[in-house]
């Protein structure tokens, strides 16, 4: 594909993939459920004094950003992918931790005070998953000897990592629910702040907020996809087609799951993170180490 | 090759810059004015240890990214190596635990 291709198509995937999580996403919740990050509403626009002149209306914009820049490197198929950028997965996790730039500039830019209590708890956080998330990325790495997220994909081919790395996994699905916001970490969304940022923005910005805080849970079953369960690969039915069932399948999986546990305050996330989630993230590089010396795992 | 595949990158974030502009000159419902008191009040910041040691692993963790491409080609060499490293980090935060550095203040 050429550049302004690859561009137009990165940029479509983003969009459907978030217009149909939104469609999606509101149907598995049932009544009694926080909407956590899907409570911003676009249909009436909202007049906030003493906001920040800059930093409140980029901060949606921010956010849209990271996710369209994180579905440059999801791969639809061997050719099927916006840029196959060497670091690929390296730059995924970079890129994602946009939208809690931007959710921290909106709260802080709102000048609210249940908009900058946003600000801290996005901060916590951020600070409870990038470390856990980035070791739960190591395992698969370390099997598929690459960053690529497309060669990440083709060493599946044989077995999925799924069964080779099941720790590692589910150190992904934690996080993943951690990174997307959704239940039950959705502190910064919570009823009982108003939703904190987000019953501060309304009409074209609320819109842009919809589609990041959607496109957000999309990249993150996306990726979920291509680490562990072998992305577009699979038999009879077309390639990308395969992509599409497997992230949506994780995306359903992540909401059912976030359902069955009560949320989590910001300081259970952290010490759930500290405590549990990176001391087993450690054995799980070593198991891992151990299953490839032992000729375990894609040759 | 790289060059074209970064333009991608460049290109996507002006892309992203016109459709916000779009959406936001095309999508303006009426407006409601929102009453909210000024935000200058104490916030509870529970977590200033957890962000110090945040810092610290946070760039532990860019060692790990190449040592993870490479290690199957370097075998036991690598594993080693990275043993030690784990070992170490894992010093840290039993220290940090056990100097109560990982608790909500």
């Amino acid at each position: 594909m050429g550049v302004a291709t690859a561009s137009l198509f990165t940029l479509a995937i983003i969009v459907a993939g978030a217009a149909l999580t939104a469609l999606l996403e509101p149907r598995l919740y049932g009544k009694k459920r926080e909407r956590g990050p899907t409570a911003v509403s676009p249909r009436q626009d909202v007049v906030l004094f003493n906001t920040d002149r800059w930093l409140y209306p980029v901060a949606p914009i921010v956010a849209l950003l990271g996710v369209a820049l994180a579905s440059v490197v999801i791969p639809f198929g061997p050719k099927l992918i916006g840029a196959d950028l060497g670091i690929g997965a390296f730059y995924i996790i970079v890129v994602v931790d946009f939208v809690v730039l931007g959710l921290a500039l909106g709260g802080w830019g709102a000048n609210t005070p249940h908009a900058v209590e946003v600000y801290y708890r996005i901060t916590a956080q951020l600070v409870a998953y990038v470390v856990p998330l980035g070791l739960a990325y190591i395992g698969a790495i370390m099997m598929a000897r690459s960053l690529s997220t497309v060669e990440i994909v083709e060493a599946q081919s044989g077995l999925w990592f799924i069964v080779l790395q099941p720790i590692g996994f589910a150190l992904y699905v934690i996080t993943a629910l951690m990174q997307a916001y959704r239940a039950p970490f959705l502190e910064p969304f919570a009823r009982s702040i108003d939703h904190g940022v987000l019953s501060v923005y309304g009409g074209g910005k609320a819109l842009l907020w919809r589609i990041s805080l959607a496109g957000v849970l999309f990249i993150v079953a996306a990726m979920g996809a291509v680490l562990y369960l072998g992305g577009w690969q699979g038999p009879l039915l077309p390639g990308p087609l395969w992509m599409v069932i497997k992230t949506f399948a994780m995306m359903i999986f992540l909401i059912w799951l976030g359902g069955r546990v009560r949320p989590l305050s910001v300081a259970e996330m952290l010490a759930l993170s500290w405590k549990i989630l990176i001391p087993i993230g450690m054995v799980n590089v070593l198991i891992v180490g151990a299953m490839i010396l032992l000729g375990v795992g894609p040759s | 090759m790289i060059l074209s595949a970064y333009a991608v990158v460049g290109l996507v974030t002006l892309l992203v810059f016109g459709l916000a502009l779009l959406v936001v000159a095309f999508h303006h419902p009426g407006a409601k004015e929102l009453q909210a008191p000024p935000a200058w009040k104490p916030y509870h910041f529970g977590y200033p240890v957890y962000a110090l040691i945040f810092l610290s692993f946070d760039m532990e963790m860019i060692f790990m990214y190449p040592w993870a491409v490479v290690f199957a080609d370097l075998g036991l060499t690598a594993f080693l190596d990275m043993f030690v490293f784990l070992a170490i980090l894992a010093g840290g935060i039993v220290y940090a635990w056990t100097m109560g550095g990982l608790e909500w203040e």
